[in-house]
C-alpha cells in the first residue's frame, strides 16, 4: 500500500465539521527504528572536542558509546624524554583546570623515590596552592554545568570569584593556568609580600558568597528538575569502573585521598569530605559545591600553620630518580590522579604513567546514560565533570 | 560500608601475600616493597584469578579499580601492572606480570570479568603497546590515536619523530665559516656597532680594546707555557647532555 493509497484511507469519509477519523495501522507497540545520533567532537556540552554516539530508541538511549582520543598528544611518550624539571611543564596541562595539583603528584613520586624531605614550608605552600586551585577548578565546572542547564547567571558569578582568584595565584606563580610552580624538592620560589593577607581576605570574601551559590541551585526549581533523579550511580558499579572524587562521593563513600592517604601536611588539618545520598547528577553537583566549602575551611587552616623558613633546596644538576617504581596518588580536582613513576636510573623515566580521574569517570558514562532521555543525557555528561585534555592526555 | 572502616584489620604487605600464596600457589611469582609501592609479580596464569581473590576476599576486599597499563620491559617482552585500591582497609595492592610472546606477540589475559574499569584501560594498552587481551569484548578501534595509526607508540623501539636527530642543514651561527669552510676572522669595528649612536659607538669602542688587551694576554701567557711546558688542560665542564631536539 503506498502513502497515498493510505493517507487517502485515512482521510476519507468524515462530514465537515466532525473531524477527521483517523486510524492507527498497525497493532501493538510502535514500532521505531534504532537510530544512531552522534553528539561532538564539537558540541558545547562536551567541554573539548569529545564525540559520544548514542543509540536511540525513539527518546531513549539504548547504548552509548564514547569516542575519545582526538586530544591525544601523547604526554607519556613525551615524558619518557624530558628530564623531571621538564616534565613539570608538560603535566601541568593535561587538565588544564587543574595545573597545580597535577605538578604536585610528579613532584612527589620522584622525591618519594629520592626520599627527600621537602621543607615544611614549601609544604604548606603547596597545599594553599593546591586547595585554591581546587576552587578555582569547582567554581568552573558550577558555572559551566548551570549553563549546560539553561542558566547563565551563574557562569558570570563564578567568573566573578575565579578572577579574584587567579590573580592571586598569578601573583605567586606568574601564570594562570599552567602554573609550573612545583619543583623536585620545593616550590620555584617564595611567596610575595602580602600574599597571605589576599589570600585570607579571599576566604572571607568566598565564604560570604558561597551561599548564592547554594540559594541559585537548591532553590531552583528547574535545576532540581533536571537533575534530581537523573544517571544515579551505584556505589559498587562506580568502585569497580574506578569512578573517583566528586563523582564517587555522591555516592555515599567518602573516599578522599587526602584523609585516607594523607599527603604533604594533611594530616594536620580537618578536611572535611562532603558525601551524597544518591550519586545521582544532583548529588554530584551538591558534593562540588561542599567540596568548595571544605576546601576554604582547609585553606583557613593552612594560614595558622604556614610558617618561616626554605622552600626549596640545592639539587643535583640533573636529579636522576633511583632505579625502580612508585605509585603516588592525589586528590586532584576532579578525582584521584596517580602517577607511575619507573625509573631505570637516568635522567629521564623509563615510564611515567597518568592515571587521570578523567578517562576513569568518563568510562562510567555509558553505564549512566543507558535507558535515560536523551534530553538528560546532556545533564549527565555534565555532571560527571571531565575535562577532555584529562582523558586523552 | 563506609570508608575505612577496617583500617586496623588491614593486612599488612607479608600477611597479603602470604595469603594469596596460600590461595594461589605457584601463581605468585614474587613480591617486592620499595619506594613504599608494594608490588606482587603474578604468573599470567593466575592473573585472573588473582584479580578475582583480591576483590572477592573479605581481608583484602580491593573494591576501587584503579588503574591497569602497560611498561616494556627491554628485551624480555612487556610487562601489564593493575593498581587496586581498597576503600574500607585503605590498602593498596599492585599487581605485575609478564605477559606471555615476548615482544612479537605479547598476550595477556583480560580482567574485565572481574572489574569493569578494565575495559578502556586494557584498550589503551593495546594501543599502546600492542598487547593482546583475550577475553576482552573488544579492543578495536584503537581508543587513543588515530583509527588508522600503525605502530604502538608507547613501545621504546618506536622512535619519537622530533628526537630523531637531524643535522641542521646551515652552520650554527651566520657567517661563522665561508663558501671553502675557513672561519672567517671578524674584528669589531668602530662602524659595526648598530645604530648611530654614541653610546654604541663608545661600546663599541670599549669592545675593541678589552679585546686587543685579552689577545695580548694570551700571547704572553702562550710563551711562558712553551718555556715551562705546560699542556692544555681539558676543557672546564664539557656539556655532556644530548642535544635538546623540541624542548
Amino acid at each position: 500500500m503506498s502513502d497515498l493509497d493510505t493517507r487517502e484511507r485515512v482521510l476519507q469519509g468524515t462530514a465537515p465539521g466532525e473531524g477527521l477519523a483517523i486510524e492507527l495501522i498497525g497493532d501493538g507497540d510502535l514500532v521505531t527504528a534504532d537510530m544512531s545520533l552522534s553528539i561532538g567532537p564539537a558540541h558545547p556540552a562536551t567541554h573539548g572536542v569529545f564525540r559520544i554516539v548514542f543509540e536511540m530508541d525513539g527518546e531513549r538511549i539504548v547504548r552509548a558509546r564514547p569516542v575519545i582520543g582526538y586530544m591525544h598528544r601523547g604526554f607519556e611518550k613525551l615524558a619518557e624524554h624530558r628530564d623531571y624539571r621538564q616534565i613539570m611543564a608538560l603535566v601541568n596541562r593535561h587538565d588544564w583546570l587543574s595545573g597545580f595539583a597535577n605538578e604536585l603528584g610528579v613532584a612527589l613520586a620522584v622525591e618519594q623515590m629520592l626520599e627527600m624531605e621537602v621543607p615544611e614550608r614549601a609544604q604548606w605552600i603547596r597545599m594553599l596552592m593546591a586547595e585554591w586551585n581546587r576552587v578555582l577548578n569547582h567554581l568552573m565546572f558550577i558555572g559551566s554545568y548551570a549553563l549546560e542547564l539553561g542558566a547563565i547567571t551563574p557562569m558570570f558569578y563564578a567568573f566573578r570569584e575565579r578572577e579574584d582568584i587567579q590573580h592571586l595565584l598569578e601573583a605567586a606563580t606568574g601564570g594562570r593556568l599552567h602554573f609550573t610552580y612545583n619543583q623536585v624538592g620545593g616550590v620555584k620560589i617564595d611567596l610575595p609580600a602580602g600574599f597571605l593577607r589576599e589570600s585570607e581576605r579571599l576566604v572571607g570574601v568566598m565564604r560570604q558568597r558561597m551561599p548564592d551559590y547554594f540559594d541559585l541551585v537548591h532553590g531552583n526549581e528547574i535545576f532540581r528538575g533536571r537533575t534530581v533523579n537523573v544517571g544515579p550511580l551505584p556505589v559498587d558499579v562506580a568502585t569497580s569502573i574506578g569512578v573517583t572524587g566528586p563523582a564517587l562521593q555522591a555516592t555515599g563513600l567518602a573516599e578522599d585521598a587526602r584523609v585516607t592517604e594523607p599527603y604533604l601536611q594533611y594530616d594536620k588539618v580537618e578536611v572535611e569530605v562532603p558525601v551524597g545520598a544518591n550519586g545521582d547528577a544532583f548529588d554530584r553537583f551538591d558534593v562540588l559545591l561542599r567540596r568548595i566549602v571544605a576546601s576554604i575551611d582547609v585553606i583557613d587552616q593552612i594560614h595558622g600553620h604556614i610558617g618561616a623558613g626554605p622552600v626549596n633546596q640545592k639539587l643535583p644538576k640533573m636529579v636522576k630518580a633511583p632505579e625502580g617504581w612508585t605509585y603516588v596518588r592525589t586528590e586532584n580536582p576532579l578525582g584521584q590522579l596517580g602517577y607511575w613513576l619507573e625509573s631505570d636510573g637516568g635522567r629521564t623515566p623509563w615510564r611515567l604513567k597518568m592515571r587521570t580521574p578523567s578517562f576513569s569517570n568518563v568510562q562510567a558514562i555509558p553505564y549512566l546514560v543507558e535507558g535515560q532521555l536523551l534530553a538528560d543525557a546532556i545533564s549527565i555528561l555534565g555532571s560527571v565533570f571531565f575535562v577532555v585534555g584529562d582523558i586523552d592526555r | 560500608m563506609s570508608v575505612l572502616a577496617r583500617r586496623d584489620r588491614a593486612l599488612t604487605p607479608d600477611e597479603t601475600e602470604a595469603l594469596l600464596r596460600d590461595r594461589l600457589g605457584d601463581g605468585i611469582v614474587g613480591a617486592t616493597l620499595a619506594h613504599r609501592t608494594f608490588t606482587l609479580h603474578v604468573a599470567p596464569s593466575a592473573w585472573v584469578e588473582v584479580h578475582r581473590r583480591c576483590r572477592d576476599e573479605d581481608l583484602l576486599d580491593m573494591d576501587l579499580f584503579d588503574s591497569l597499563f602497560g611498561v616494556d620491559a627491554g628485551d624480555d617482552g612487556f610487562d601489564v601492572v593493575t593498581v587496586l585500591y581498597s576503600t574500607s582497609t585503605g590498602n593498596r595492592l599492585c599487581l605485575r606480570t609478564r605477559c606471555e610472546g615476548g615482544r612479537e606477540a605479547p598476550v595477556c589475559p583480560s580482567v574485565t570479568d572481574v572489574y569493569r574499569g578494565a575495559d578502556w584501560m586494557e584498550r589503551e594498552t593495546w594501543d599502546m603497546y600492542g598487547i593482546e587481551f583475550p577475553g576482552h569484548p573488544g579492543l578495536e578501534p584503537r581508543i587513543l590515536t588515530v583509527e588508522n595509526f600503525e605502530g604502538w607508540p608507547l613501545r621504546k623501539d618506536f622512535h619519537l619523530t622530533s628526537r630523531v636527530v637531524k643535522p641542521w642543514p646551515g652552520v650554527k651561527e651566520p657567517a661563522e665559516l665561508d663558501e671553502d669552510g675557513n672561519v672567517i676572522e671578524r674584528e669589531a669595528g668602530v662602524g659595526d656597532a648598530p645604530g648611530p649612536y654614541a653610546l654604541d659607538e663608545a661600546m663599541a669602542k670599549q669592545a675593541l680594546e678589552r679585546r686587543r688587551a685579552a689577545e695580548e694576554a694570551l700571547a704572553a701567557a702562550a710563551g711562558n707555557a712553551a718555556a715551562v711546558e705546560v699542556g692544555d688542560g681539558p676543557a672546564a665542564d664539557a656539556p655532556t647532555s644530548e642535544p635538546e631536539g623540541d624542548a
